[in-house]
């Protein structure tokens, strides 16, 4: 077995390597007992194929089972690739949501950090967000990875831009929700649009970052309404769904000449997924296409068959991450999608209209602020 | 506006303060053979709170104009074209949702348009003996009560069993409320016709049409100050104790025979009482005690109902409340069970009359209970089904308690009194008086400008 080279898997974004070269690289860095994680080597041992051997294309990916119920007590440790060295650059520790149990940990290690920012660059710089000025995210920092994500992104975005953080601790949230206490939630809901309108009464923001359910509770307050339109250009939903109505309504009555982008994001993928495809109509489905498209991509699926639904057909969200990183190949999401057809050069598939699965490995899932 | 499109089929558009709103999210509403009639916008909780706030901040215009521009409304309802539709397109599309008799739609429409008219005059029938309406009543000058609004903005979340619901949030927009209705998805026409109406006599910054969902009708609660809900006993459990929600539950009215009275003379009235708007409304009646041969009682009663022709709801004879085939075996099925231990006189295995075009029409049922404390007298079907019981002086009135109407046929004063007094009994009708009798200034369920508005203390030096 000759070594593939593993340069394509350091590739920038936007570049297109041979996908099946690019998933044999990724096998050999994660399975080869020098660079592989301890995680992934012990794993190794009881699976019924060998990664580096058997998985020679995409689809071979299908061979991998499911491990990501197990990543809610494993080391965290455990998950770096040992080809990182002794002193690999952890930037953070990310949980997930723990919407359907306790929460999954990974290390977020720079390598990957700085692909996501860069991507998540490049993709505002052309929806038009001006190099200068601040940016707002309503989203969670740790243990999550969202605001740590917005962060890093603006510090590469251009000279001087400020990132503003009002924080958003989700599994309070969907606590309260499971309760039925529906006055908290919306207690806690108008507290944080109470500390959002400091900063945006105050200072400089040109880009908002927020969940749906967050921007529509500031859609209340027509004061925040004029001053978005005044100084936002650039509002990034993501979080929970979005209908078109809504969508309409932002774009024409509420909001009209601030670009607004959904985004979709999963931790278990390191926080990316996909975002809005550039230039859709007020008729079209919110389309995302993948950001990080090799290194995480996506699949819609048939739950029971896993089998890619046919394009236009609601199915499973399954999403696959393979960088230096990490690799979490198949992790069936929470969410169903109809299927999109992908654009030229992305591997996988595109996908839009994303909305809960009721019921999820048994727990109820709960949907709230986020 | 109801234009064709793509579907081909009427639309029905939500109706906010700039007008009418088509959303991409659309309900088909079907008639009772199935068949499309329309599509129904639905709308998010954006839009519903943005037109919330925007009803909030408008102004409630001076009482007369708003008296003048329900009167016209009422006018233009019973005449114009409104969102497509003139007023037989209107009442034939109504007819075919609901399965009710074309006929009574017709006679629905007539009170809406004379409770368009008399929508403050109904609403004044509640004013405190000691209050005013202005400041400036010069009564203010030695103190006096000002009678005034207890919020700004009403919301509906309306039935569809019956036209004529739409009559009573009417008295709020007289009121100077800001009213949001969100219509029943089975038979959204008559609340968008109602609300185009007022809109087009002048009140556009005063009502709304918000077709939604489940999560929709949560935020239409959450945004208005007081709310008026309509629906069954989960609807009553949910929002029994909220402050700024009246539910409005199963009517469950009733009427009672004492041996004094002899019922032969009032066996048609008690089958019209059962019948009339096809057995659906709120006031029909759903069981008859009586104190003496409830056998025979039932027996007659049964007779007399049996006379009701089952029709397609179109046709001039037509009686009868019509369903989906399906929808009408399931009621029978659930007739069934509910009957068991009880006595059928007219019972579940004829109550379902198919027409042949995927409806079927609900024959009126008649069962005769063993007892008054029977459980089945507190059930509610939306088509003629009464449940006879017999009823001893033993009994008392707990079997009575929990009626929006009771009619009594007595000569025992004391009997009255002690019917009075139950808080269960929303509204006592003594003499031969059928359960679906209203009047001007009768309260429904107590007066709904009880919930609407309070006395506040004023002097003016």
């Amino acid at each position: 077995m000759s070594a593939p080279d593993l340069s394509v898997l350091d590739l920038a974004a936007g570049e297109r390597p041979d996908p099946d070269e690019f998933v044999r690289a990724a096998m050999h860095w994660h399975f080869s007992p020098q660079t592989g994680s301890p995680f992934w080597l012990q794993r190794a041992a009881s699976l019924d194929f060998d990664p580096r051997a058997d998985v020679r294309t995409f689809d071979d990916l299908s061979l991998f089972p499911n491990v990501t119920d197990e990543l809610r007590d494993v080391k965290t440790q455990d998950l770096i690739p040992l080809g990182f060295g002794p002193r690999p650059d952890v930037v953070s520790v990310i949980e997930s949501g723990g919407t359907t149990g306790p929460p999954k940990r990974l290390p977020m290690l720079r390598e990957f950090a700085d692909r996501l920012a860069d991507s998540e660059v490049a993709y505002m710089k052309a929806a038009g967000v001006p190099q200068r000025g601040n940016w707002l995210s309503l989203f969670p920092s740790g243990p999550h990875g969202a605001f740590d994500g917005a962060r890093r992104a603006a510090q590469r975005f251009g000279d001087g831009v400020l990132l503003y953080g009002i924080d958003i601790d989700p599994r309070w949230v969907k606590k309260q929700v499971a309760a039925g206490n529906s006055q908290v939630v919306d207690d806690y809901t108008e507290h944080i649009v109470d500390q959002a309108a400091f900063v945006l009464e105050s200072q400089d923001v040109v880009s908002l970052r927020v969940t749906a359910p967050v921007l529509a509770r500031i859609a209340r307050r027509e004061h925040l309404v004029e001053i978005i339109r005044e100084k936002v250009r650039y509002v990034g939903w993501g979080g929970a769904s979005m209908d078109a109505d809504s969508r309409y309504l932002y774009r024409t009555d509420i909001f009209p000449g601030v670009e607004l982008r959904g985004a979709y994001g999963t931790t278990m993928a390191l926080g990316a997924g996909g975002r809005e495809r550039a230039g859709l109509g007020h008729d079209d489905p919110c389309i995302f296409d993948a950001n990080l498209s090799l290194w995480v991509t996506i699949r819609v699926v048939d739950p029971s068959t896993k089998r890619t639904v046919a394009v236009g057909e609601r199915g499973q969200v399954v999403v696959s991450h393979l960088s230096r990183s990490f690799l979490l190949p198949n992790n069936d999401e929470r969410d169903t999608a109809l299927r999109v057809e992908a654009p030229v050069g992305q591997v996988g598939d595109s996908f839009a209209d994303v909305a809960p699965l009721q019921q999820f490995g048994g727990a109820q899932v709960v949907e709230g602020v986020y | 506006m109801a234009t064709a499109t793509e579907t081909g089929l009427d639309q029905l558009d939500a109706r906010g303060p700039t007008g009418p709103f088509r959303a991409r999210n659309r309900q088909t509403i079907t008639d009772v053979t199935g068949g499309p009639v329309a599509e129904l916008s639905i709308v998010p909780a954006l839009f519903i709170d943005r037109t919330v706030a925007a009803l909030r901040a408008a102004a409630p215009l001076p009482r007369e104009e708003r008296v003048n521009a329900l009167r016209r409304a009422g006018e233009l309802f019973a005449s114009a074209e409104l969102c497509g539709l003139d007023v037989g397109d209107y009442q034939r599309r109504v007819s075919r949702v609901s399965g009710l008799a074309l006929s009574v739609v017709e006679q629905a429409t007539e009170r809406i348009v004379s409770a368009c008219g008399a929508a403050l005059d109904q609403a004044l029938a509640a004013l405190p003996a000691g209050a005013v309406l202005d400041w400036s009543d010069a009564r203010t000058q030695t103190g006096a009560a000002l009678w005034v609004r207890r919020g700004e903005v009403f919301a509906v979340l309306a039935a569809g069993n019956h036209p004529a619901v739409n009559t009573h949030w009417l008295e709020a927009v007289a009121l100077g409320y800001r009213v949001v209705v969100r219509p029943s998805r089975r038979e959204p026409f008559t609340a968008a016709r109602l609300i185009a109406a007022i809109h087009e006599a002048g009140l556009g910054q005063q009502v709304a049409f918000l077709p939604t969902d489940h999560a929709g009708a949560d935020a239409i609660i959450a945004a208005a100050d007081r709310s008026m809900v309509y629906g069954g006993d989960d609807v009553m459990r949910k929002y029994r104790g909220h402050p700024s929600v009246l539910p409005q539950g199963p009517g469950r009215s009733k009427i009672l025979i004492t041996a004094d009275t002899d019922w032969r003379p009032q066996v048609e009235l008690i089958a019209e009482s059962v019948s009339r708007h096809g057995g659906v409304s709120c006031t029909s009646t759903t069981a008859v005690f009586v104190e003496g041969d409830a056998a025979a009682f039932a027996e007659a009663l049964a007779a007399q109902l049996q006379e009701l022709p089952a029709r397609t709801p179109l046709d001039a004879t037509a009686a009868l409340p019509v369903f989906t085939a399906e929808d009408a075996r399931r009621m029978g099925d659930h007739l069934a069970r509910l009957a068991e231990g009880t006595v059928p006189l007219r019972g579940a295995a004829s109550v379902v009359a198919d027409l042949g075009d995927g409806s079927a029409a609900l024959r009126a049922a008649v069962h005769l209970l063993p007892s008054s404390s029977s459980a089945q007298a507190g059930a509610e079907l939306p088509f003629p089904c009464v449940w006879v019981a017999p009823w001893t002086r033993d009994d008392g009135v707990k079997p009575l308690a929990d009626s929006l109407v009771l009619t009594v046929m007595t000569d025992d004063d004391e009997l009255v009194d002690e019917l009075i007094a139950q808080p269960g009994i929303r509204n006592l009708y003594v003499g031969s008086q059928p359960t679906y009798w209203t009047a001007p200034g009768v309260p429904h369920d107590g007066y709904l400008a009880d919930f609407l508005m309070e006395s506040k203390g004023v002097i003016k030096l």
